[in-house]
């Protein structure tokens, strides 16, 4: 089961890693889904996998051997966040394509922004007058 | 003493209203806090007089040994009576002075503003405060040298002072928590000497508490700032940077005369760079044509003999520094307020355009006479008490002593030749052709020099006033050990006395020498072109360009770019910890997979390589659900029923959400990058990652799980929180805290990303419904489909307290019942049979969670806390209610995202 479980949250972080360094936003976006689901599996595995009881009390008590509540608790609001997160991203993804028809990265950025524009404050207008009062 | 600061910070809130109401005596009005503050000291002169400290505590940073300390000793007195009674003058001067400016009120906050940190700054004990209060000080000066924003000048040398001051600043703090940590404490008053000295970071926090102390003060080489700081109102020049704010540096240095004094190089380099730093005040100011450069100079001037001074730490040296430093804010201050008089009264401060000026303006020149008197150190001023003071302390130094003694001579005669120009060029021989005609200027303007004009006087007449009441003490508070403290006028034919002689002729031929001085002094052409302004600007543009360079290669907007750096990053710190690690153990294994968990870790590795790897949007979708699904099987499989279940419910709504924006997207194009090399790159870092992930939960495995809080949530669950279902439990009652921060996430998002999917215009879809969904028996079917639905959703939320359920499932549940209708009938249809609105229902699940957590509260125990009743033996409590929260949230949530998203369809 270890062994198994690593295996499959390697691959999905590895898969999802991939796609987020896509420039297409569509992939970028399905790589966060991937890229989640790796992670939900990981911090559930947290708990470790020996467990052959799910987290319920019965009359008896605490059955032997039962999962591990806490891990459980995270990944379940978790998964419901990383929906949220989907939902946003695609809401995102759509305006993208509606306001510059494209879903490059690259291409929106350049369209999107302008470069941005170092200049020197005050300095060199105030420079001459510094430079006469120093003598 | 906190009240005194609070006093003049309250003034200094009320100040701008204060200003436009009440117009011209808003500045009598607010100089008495200022002036209450000063009586105040002034009552506790005699208890610190006699030896008394005064001390108060606030609890501040308890954990770090911090705290808002203050403490009243000598030197703190002097500082803060300077501060509080020159304060006063200020105001009211300066309220004549600006009558006419639309920015009064503001000029009156920021300089009772400065006051106030000033106060704290003399008044801290704490090493942190003090430096809070220090920084305070570096802004207001800021603000208040920018106050004529509108020119260029004005802004430049404020920005100058503020990285001058704020640079040293930073190396003020480091020095001074590296001080802590070698004099073992956080007060001033309570570090060990001892430990400080014999510690090897003595010599790192000598430098940083030096450059901070020297940026401050205006010692060479960061002097620059302070005659360009002169494009501040005169009040300003008056009050921050002639009396008190300058002085900051040196009372530091005072302050920690007692722990850092005791070594050579403190005495090299406080002479040293105090010399210098005389010099060149002194030569600067006499090649001065304008009257408030001239004075900025011989600031720098005195502000290095101060710094010689404590260097000598023999006894007439401390006291001279004592004297001095009340004589030279006396008569500094009366100058500059004099000077500032002078320009309002004939637009002027150009020395060749003045002269003969006593006809028109006698009370301001009967001031400036006795100032400039206790400036060039004639008797009987206390100026006078000073210098002989300060040769009788530097004598005593030896031939170190005499050399530091010849820099004094020096530089005070040209003292006194400026005191010339201020006074006899200004106010006596002929008229000269003012701009404009002058006049006496009116009672705020002329009572602040006048005051302290004769306070200057009269101390120097009646020392002994002064010695009893103000500078034994100080004096005392700066050695740390006893001194003998006594002034006198006439002190008998002693060296010093010969000196003082010597200086006063010195100063004579130098001012009517004046002229062929300065021609001399301007031959030294090597001297001129070392330009401090110039290099100044020009190491500020190099270190713009520097910025923007640095700026251009980390932030060029490239999202992928971005990405491969971040993530190869990422894959770096992987290996190294690896490394670190020392390899990967084979983790024992706990039970073999099962079919269940073998089919689904299969499936959702293989869902997520398709839709990496394909093309088609439908194939992408359902290879998306497929991934989605084995995880849930694999979760199932870990005897984890709730997330299993919630996993189930997510993926079916993603894939809805999914496929409804991804038909308005354009078919994908080539997957991948463009370039192999770049495409080479990325598959191995993300392989790489992956890789080191892996290896990283082997690690987790091999080790045992720390604790046993699972075991604790288990044993509690039923007793505690009155559940079975121990994951529930966790999510309402035990971590419901984080749950209810969760949920307002999710709302938050569904929130923004409506927003984001209203930017269409609505289409047609919102009346209609799918036409995909235009089958009479499919439509038929769904309704009695979704009320099933909705019925299992509201059981799955009774009921997850003890079986797997709960607000989260449920809510998800109602959400894809909800969603049927909405495809098949249309987002408008839906509306309408669900009556209350999505938002509406978000925001009545987040009342509902928060609620449960405030009747805990009403009932006085911690929030969220839970409650029970046993009506019939039912159990129902507060996490119940919650849990209603969480599920109104989540179906409120997905609906709002959805019936925008529907709408908006064309």
């Amino acid at each position: 089961m270890e062994v198994l479980v690593s295996i499959t949250v390697g691959l999905l972080v590895a898969i999802g890693i991939w796609m987020l360094l896509d420039g297409s936003l569509l992939r970028v976006v399905i790589g966060i889904v991937v890229l989640g689901n790796g992670v939900n599996l990981a911090v559930f595995a947290s708990g470790r996998l020996g467990a052959r009881a799910a987290a319920f009390i019965t009359d008896a008590g605490a059955p032997p051997l039962a999962a591990d509540p806490l891990p459980q608790a995270l990944v379940l609001t978790a998964i419901v966040i990383g929906f949220a997160l989907f939902v946003f991203a695609l809401a995102v993804l759509k305006r993208s394509w509606e306001a510059h028809d494209t879903v490059e990265a690259d291409r929106i950025s350049a369209v999107a922004e302008e470069a941005a524009t170092d200049t020197m404050p005050d300095a060199p207008a105030g420079r001459d007058t510094a430079a006469e009062r120093g003598t | 003493m906190f009240a005194s600061i609070a006093l003049i910070a309250a003034a200094m809130v009320v100040a701008p209203a204060f200003a436009v109401r009440l117009d011209q005596r808003a500045g009598w009005l607010l100089a008495l806090a200022p002036l209450a503050v000063f009586v105040h000291f002034l009552m506790l002169m005699p208890e610190v007089a006699a030896g008394g400290v005064l001390s108060q505590h606030f609890v501040w940073v308890p954990a770090l040994g911090i705290e808002l300390s203050f403490r009243l000793d000598g030197l703190s007195l002097l500082f803060a009576l300077l501060i509080s009674g020159i304060g006063t003058l200020i105001v009211l001067y300066a309220g004549a002075y600006l009558s006419d400016h639309h920015h009064l009120g503001r000029f009156y906050a920021y300089l009772l503003g400065f006051m106030a940190a000033m106060l704290g700054l003399v008044l801290a004990d704490d090493l942190i405060a003090m430096f809070l209060f220090w920084e305070l000080t570096s802004i207001t000066s800021f603000l208040l040298i920018s106050f004529k924003h509108e020119q260029a000048e004005s802004r430049r040398s404020a920005l100058q002072a503020l990285l001058i001051t704020g640079g040293g600043g930073l190396a003020l703090l480091a020095g001074l928590i590296l001080l802590a940590h070698a004099g073992g404490s956080w007060q001033f008053s309570t570090l060990s000497t001892e430990a400080v000295a014999s510690h090897p970071l003595y010599p790192a926090i000598l430098t940083l508490v030096l450059i901070g102390a020297f940026t401050k003060s205006a010692q060479l080489p960061f002097h620059l700032w302070l005659p360009n700081a002169m494009a501040a109102p005169t009040p300003v020049s008056a009050f921050l940077h002639s009396a008190t704010m300058v002085k900051a540096g040196v009372y530091l240095l005072a302050r920690l005369n007692p722990t850092l004094g005791g070594s050579t190089s403190w005495t090299a380099i406080l002479l040293t760079v105090g010399a210098a730093t005389a010099l060149a005040g002194a030569v600067l100011a006499i090649r001065q044509n304008d009257l408030k450069r001239v004075l900025a100079y011989t600031t720098i001037t005195v502000l290095g003999q101060l710094t010689m001074l404590l260097a000598t730490n023999t006894h007439y040296g401390l006291q001279a520094f004592a004297i001095y430093l009340v004589a030279h804010a006396f008569y500094k201050a009366a100058l500059f307020m004099a000077v500032g008089a002078v320009d309002h009264a004939t637009g002027t401060r150009q020395v060749a355009q003045l002269g003969g000026l006593i006809r028109f303006m006698p009370i301001t020149g009967f001031a400036v006479a006795l100032a400039a008197f206790s400036n060039a150190g004639l008797p009987p001023f206390f100026g006078f008490i000073a210098k002989e003071f300060k040769y009788a302390g530097l004598i005593d130094l030896g031939l170190v002593g005499w050399i530091t003694t010849a820099v004094m001579v020096v530089t005070n005669a040209l003292l006194l030749a400026a005191a010339g120009v201020v006074f006899v060029r200004t106010f006596l021989g002929p008229r000269a052709n003012y701009p404009r005609v002058p006049h006496e200027v009116s009672l705020p303007m002329w009572i602040g020099p006048m005051l302290l004009a004769v306070g200057g006087f009269l101390f120097g007449a009646f020392n002994n006033l002064a010695e009893i009441w103000l500078i034994d003490a100080a004096v005392q508070a700066v050695s740390g050990r006893a001194v003998p403290v006594d002034l006198y006028l006439w002190g008998g034919l002693t060296p010093a006395l010969v000196a003082s002689v010597l200086t006063v002729g010195l100063g004579v031929a130098f001012y009517l020498q004046r002229t062929r001085l300065r021609r001399r002094i301007s031959l030294w052409r090597v001297l001129w072109r070392v330009r401090g302004d110039v290099h100044w600007d020009r190491l500020l543009k190099r270190i713009f360009a520097f910025g923007a360079k640095i700026a251009d290669f980390f932030q060029h907007g490239s999202l992928s770019q971005h990405m491969r750096s971040l993530t190869a990053a990422i894959a770096g710190v992987l290996v190294l910890a690896l490394i670190a690690a020392g390899g990967v153990p084979w983790p024992a294994v706990s039970r073999p997979p099962d079919a269940a968990a073998l089919a689904g870790c299969l499936l959702a590795v293989a869902g997520a390589a398709a839709a990496a790897r394909m093309r088609g949007r439908i194939v992408i979708v359902a290879a998306l659900g497929v991934s989605g699904l084995g995880l849930a099987l694999t979760f199932l499989a870990a005897r984890a029923p709730d997330v299993a279940i919630t996993q189930l419910m997510v993926e079916t709504l993603s894939v809805v959400f999914l496929a409804l924006v991804l038909r308005r997207l354009p078919p994908d194009r080539a997957i991948g990058q463009a370039r192999p090399a770049i495409r080479r790159i990325h598959a191995i870092i993300a392989l790489a990652i992956g890789a080191g992930v892996a290896a990283m939960m082997l690690l987790t495995f091999s080790q045992p799980l720390p604790g046993d809080v699972a075991q604790w949530y288990l044993n509690t669950s039923l007793p505690g929180g009155k559940g079975a279902n121990v994951v529930n439990v966790i999510l309402v009652d035990f971590r419901a805290l984080d749950t209810l921060g969760e949920i307002l996430v999710v709302a938050l998002a569904a929130l923004g990303a409506a927003k984001l999917f209203a930017h269409h215009p609505p289409g047609a879809g919102a009346a209609t419904g799918s036409d995909e969904f235009a089958s009479v028996l499919l439509r038929q079917a769904i309704r009695p489909l979704a009320a099933l639905l909705a019925i299992v959703s509201l059981m799955l939320l009774w009921r997850g307290h003890n079986l797997p359920g709960g607000g989260f499932i449920g809510g998800l549940v109602a959400a894809c019942a909800a969603l049927l209708i909405a495809l098949s009938a249309g987002a408008d249809r839906a509306r309408r049979l669900f009556r209350v609105g999505p938002v509406a229902t978000l925001a009545a699940g987040l009342a509902l969670s928060a609620t449960a957590g405030v009747i805990a509260l009403l009932q006085g125990q911690a929030f969220l806390t839970g409650h029970w009743v046993f009506p019939g033996g039912l159990p129902l409590g507060t996490p119940l209610l919650f849990d209603a929260g969480v599920f109104l949230t989540v179906l409120g949530a997905v609906l709002h995202a959805l019936f925008t998203l529907l709408e908006r369809e064309a």
